[in-house]
């Protein structure tokens, strides 16, 4: 009996060894060990190209050295995924993956994780789906989790119920609620071919010549194909007022603005949920005025202003939306002729067809 | 001599334990790498699958078959929804290296492009279900979604000049606010 008992708990003991045993092989080899499961050669080879290639895969992924019981669970139903050979299409990422790579991005990039964790793109699944001010006018749709909650696995009915405009509405998943819809992956793919990794510099940092205009990792998830399409592969739109040619930013970063930012088919400037520039701020890249990550515009206007301001008045005081929100003025299409009503004094309207 | 008998045991146990581990661990590494970088095909049949597939879709001033990853979508399909079509390509990719080995004296992927040519017209006129299945098949991975292993970055889109994603704004129920 005594014997029976110790070779059954022998065989749980190296059952319960074998899997974080295995998973510290995989490990030791620096990404090659990754490779024994050959679905992973692609992975590894964007990774091994990438601007984190100096950083080995548990830094993101996770070490074995876990007591994390779901983690090794995974990685068994993983390894009997493989020997059965049912494997998935492509090794995609879970949502709840995405949610713990943030907190693991935050140790490298604090700054950035500060800046976006306050600002818009930090909005959570509660704030996002269950604001009822939105959800009254506008029905909670599957197109929502193209720019929010674009890594969620399922629809908005696995997300969101009710799915109609009348409430009260709440989370599918209560334990999504804190959780960002718009993480650090909507915008960024790790392994994205670039040069390795430096610290952006102090002059990178602020507005000027010596500025960090992109990152090799800028790409946009799109949702449908579950793929990373980099930022030069991205399209930008040609907007229209009326059938006048609007004049665009050649700013490339634009481009993942407009995945979500999108004018209707139109093209129509401040159509959907479009906000190119217009009148006198047209031309200027939305990353002119909105910072990356935090996208706050307090401190832009000075970049520009007011060293050319044609009114020699404080362009932040004007009666625009940047000033109140109440303003009739939004200022992303603010012109002249919004407080010149009766026309742009001669003198100034020389001065900006100059500018013009 | 109790205590000395319970330590071996534990002794015993603990080595025993530990060995049972790492061969169970060595028996989950171990099963890795069957085919290389490929789920169903041999490296072999692979390069025969991607010289096909490039004779059927050449890369000119656009990406061919090969830049599209062809191969990669009909090997991952092939474990997928194409299992019913493994045995077909089994034999049919070991017909077409025997009928280019009786041809030229070599394999289908090592013959030179106008010899291909010629190979694979022989292949359309004798095993027509197996070419028109591999044509089907190209066709799919060259142009379908990326997702599904071809058409890799997009390229088939791109020769089209289909942008991707498309730039699409959503229409609000309630008034959008006045442009001017």
């Amino acid at each position: 009996m005594r014997r029976a008992l110790a070779a059954a708990a022998l065989i749980v003991a190296a059952v319960l060894l074998s899997v974080p045993g295995a998973t510290l092989y995989y490990e030791s080899g620096g990404g090659t060990g990754c490779l024994k499961c050959h679905e992973m050669q692609t992975l590894y080879d964007t990774w091994h190209s990438s601007s984190h290639r100096g950083i080995a895969c548990e830094k993101c992924h996770g070490g074995a050295l876990t007591m994390d019981a779901r983690f090794h669970w995974n990685n068994v139903t993983r390894v009997y995924s493989h020997l059965r050979g049912d494997l998935p299409e492509q090794i995609g990422f879970p949502n709840k993956y995405v949610q713990t790579m943030v907190e693991r991005c935050q140790e490298c990039h604090r700054q950035e994780y500060a800046a976006w964790q306050t600002g818009p793109h930090g909005a959570s699944y509660a704030r996002v789906f269950l604001d009822k001010a939105h959800n009254t006018k506008n029905m909670p749709m599957d197109d929502c989790l193209r720019c929010h909650g674009m890594h969620f696995e399922g629809g908005i009915r696995d997300l969101v119920t009710p799915v109609n405009r009348q409430g009260p509405w709440s989370l599918v998943r209560p334990e999504l609620a804190n959780k960002p819809t718009m993480p650090c992956l909507t915008c960024h793919q790790m392994h994205r071919e670039g040069p390795p990794l430096k610290k952006t510099s102090v002059e990178g940092r602020v507005p000027g010549p010596s500025q960090e205009i992109a990152r090799p990792s800028l790409a946009w998830f799109d949702r449908r194909t579950e793929q990373y399409i980099p930022v030069s592969d991205l399209p930008m739109p040609a907007m229209l007022e009326g059938a006048r040619a609007v004049k665009m930013s050649p700013d490339r970063r634009q481009a993942l603005c407009y995945q979500c930012h999108a004018p209707m088919a139109t093209m129509q400037v401040g159509s959907g949920d479009d906000r190119t520039g217009l009148g006198v701020h047209e031309g200027i890249s939305c990353l002119a005025c909105h910072a990356q990550h935090g996208q706050k515009t307090r401190a832009s206007c000075a970049t520009c202003h007011p060293k050319m301001s044609n009114c020699g008045l404080d362009v932040e005081k004007m009666d625009t939306s940047f000033a109140s929100k109440d303003s009739r003025h939004n200022v992303h299409w603010v012109k002249c002729q919004d407080c010149h009503v009766k026309g742009v004094p001669k003198k100034k309207e020389q001065t900006v067809q100059a500018g013009e | 001599m109790s205590s000395k008998k319970t330590m071996l045991r534990r002794r015993t146990f603990l080595g025993a334990g530990l060995s049972a581990a790492v061969a169970g661990a060595s028996i989950a590494c171990g099963g890795g790498g069957r085919n290389g970088a490929w789920r169903f095909f041999t490296a072999a049949e692979a390069e025969t699958v991607e010289a096909i597939a490039e004779q059927i879709v050449p890369a000119d001033r656009d990406a061919g078959a090969r830049q599209a990853r062809v191969v990669a979508y009909i090997d991952i399909q092939l474990t997928r929804h194409f299992k019913r079509y493994q045995k077909a390509y089994r034999q049919g990719l070991a017909g077409v290296d025997r009928a280019s080995r009786a041809k030229f004296g070599k394999r289908f992927a090592e013959l030179a492009p106008e010899q291909q040519t010629e190979a694979l017209i022989e292949v359309e006129e004798n095993s027509r279900e197996f070419f028109d299945l591999i044509l089907a098949h190209t066709r799919q991975g060259f142009y379908g979604d990326p997702r599904h292993g071809g058409n890799h970055n997009r390229v088939s889109w791109k020769m089209v000049g289909l942008p991707f994603p498309p730039v699409r704004g959503r229409q609000h129920y309630e008034d959008q606010p006045k442009v001017g």
